[in-house]
């Protein structure tokens, strides 16, 4: 957990991310990629900090004292059983805890459908609509299309690694990519590698096929 | 409890020195130590001081939002949800890692943002904010000294940045408003408001880390 990573959110994500202005899909990328990288949970740390001490300095509102009372009575009384849902003990060892929880509530264990040869997808319900939002698993060795990006998709890798045209990618890497951006993944040969990712808009095969295929690619965001 | 507070802010701000190499990092501010009793021992007294110094800053950080869905009503509410978690929470408080203000800040922003959540939408939400604040951390007192340091400079610096810088900041973190917002609002480009968030951020000395700077230059 303490290997340094090539690749990162933006300075910009993880200021939104501290200051709770990102969006559900991408916070959640963000998230998972904290979960493998020290130097940017330092960060979100450090960040975290400017809002506290913005808080600290400003001017105090005026508070009716029964909304103490309130308080007081309502911390007297026997918790809902609803607080804080325990971390689900299912799921993938290794993920971060809030993608086991996005499984565990979708199905228990991830419901793999088939895109090609050498690609699985399981989509994941997040109660947002900006995104789809899925795990992605390319099998060891696995190649998968050649395609470009018809909107903006983060991918963060939770097991194993795979590569494109311009690095390799390992567990935590944070990839980002835009229209524009063509590459063909391809899974590391010596194990399946899962992927967390969020996509805006379809992807846009770039061969042949895709001619045929492309007018029926779809995101479902949830 | 006014008067207390008034001799609280009395002090300097920073520690001498001297004090930060032979500190256990520690945090000992009044905050602190009274969010500690109120996690080891659930003293009320101690909540009582605690709700009277920040739930009228929790109010304020309520009040400052200006998010989509967000009205001035739901201020009330939040102070309530931030205090009541404070109390349910403060056995996991630990004072070596921050200090309480800021503690009690990321459960304010937590807070905020699944009430705006919860608002906008209808079915239920699988996640809560503090799902994705999940990792446990192995702090050596390097890092943790760090981190003490950080929040001391943020403290002594924040007053002194530029007028434009310190408005953007407040927008992001109080008002909530993302960067691209801010930039719609203030009609500035995005780019002119990601630097100014950028060199505010960097005067507070945040956003050094070297990889930081590679990002930096491919954005």
């Amino acid at each position: 957990m303490t290997k340094v990573l090539n690749h990162h959110p933006t300075p910009e994500m993880l200021v939104e991310f501290s200051a709770g202005t990102l969006d559900t899909a991408t916070s959640i990328c963000v998230a998972s990629h904290l979960h493998f990288c020290k130097c940017c949970r330092d960060e979100v740390a450090r960040l975290d900090e400017v809002g506290s001490q913005l808080m600290a300095i400003s001017s105090p509102e005026t508070i009716d004292d029964a909304l103490f009372d309130k308080v007081m009575v309502k911390i007297d009384q026997p918790q809902p059983v609803a607080e804080a849902a325990p971390a689900p003990k299912t799921g993938i060892s290794g993920f971060p805890v809030h993608v086991n929880k996005l499984i565990h509530n979708a199905s228990k264990t991830p419901v793999w459908k088939r895109l090609s040869s050498s690609m699985e997808e399981a989509k994941l319900f997040t109660g947002q609509n900006k995104f789809e939002v899925a795990l992605h698993k390319i099998c060891a060795g696995g190649v998968t299309p050649k395609h470009d990006h018809r909107g903006l998709e983060y991918t963060v890798v939770l097991k194993g690694s795979f590569s494109d045209e311009s690095s390799v990618y390992t567990e935590g890497d944070f990839i980002i990519r835009q229209p524009g951006d063509v590459h063909q993944p391809m899974g590391a040969k010596n194990g399946e590698c899962i992927c967390l990712s969020v996509q805006e808009s379809p992807i846009k095969l770039t061969s042949f096929l895709g001619f045929f295929l492309n007018p029926w690619l779809k995101v479902k965001p949830a | 409890m006014e008067k207390v507070r008034a001799t609280v802010d009395k002090k300097p701000q920073s520690a001498p020195k001297v004090a930060f190499f032979k500190s256990t990092e520690k945090r000992d501010d009044k905050w602190s130590t009274l969010l500690v009793e109120v996690g080891e021992s659930q003293d009320r007294r101690a909540f009582a001081e605690l709700f009277a110094h920040f739930a009228p800053l929790l109010k304020s950080f309520a009040q400052a939002s200006r998010q989509d869905g967000w009205f001035p009503g739901l201020a009330e509410d939040l102070v309530q949800e931030v205090m009541i978690k404070v109390w349910q929470k403060a056995g996991g408080y630990n004072p070596q890692k921050a200090s309480a203000t800021t503690w009690i800040y990321t459960v304010a922003r937590n807070c905020r943002i699944d009430m705006l959540r919860r608002k906008c939408n209808t079915q239920h939400l699988p996640l809560e904010n503090e799902d994705f604040w999940h990792e446990p951390d192995e702090e050596t007192p390097v890092s943790l000294l760090r981190q003490k340091r950080t929040e001391d400079h943020v403290k002594q610096s924040l007053g002194q940045l530029p007028r434009e810088q310190n408005e953007i900041l407040r927008k992001v973190y109080l008002e909530g408003k993302s960067h691209a917002e801010a930039s719609q609002e203030l009609d500035l480009p995005l780019g002119t408001v990601k630097s100014r968030v950028r060199l505010g951020l960097q005067k507070l000395q945040i956003l050094v880390a070297p990889e930081f700077r590679e990002e930096l230059l491919n954005d």
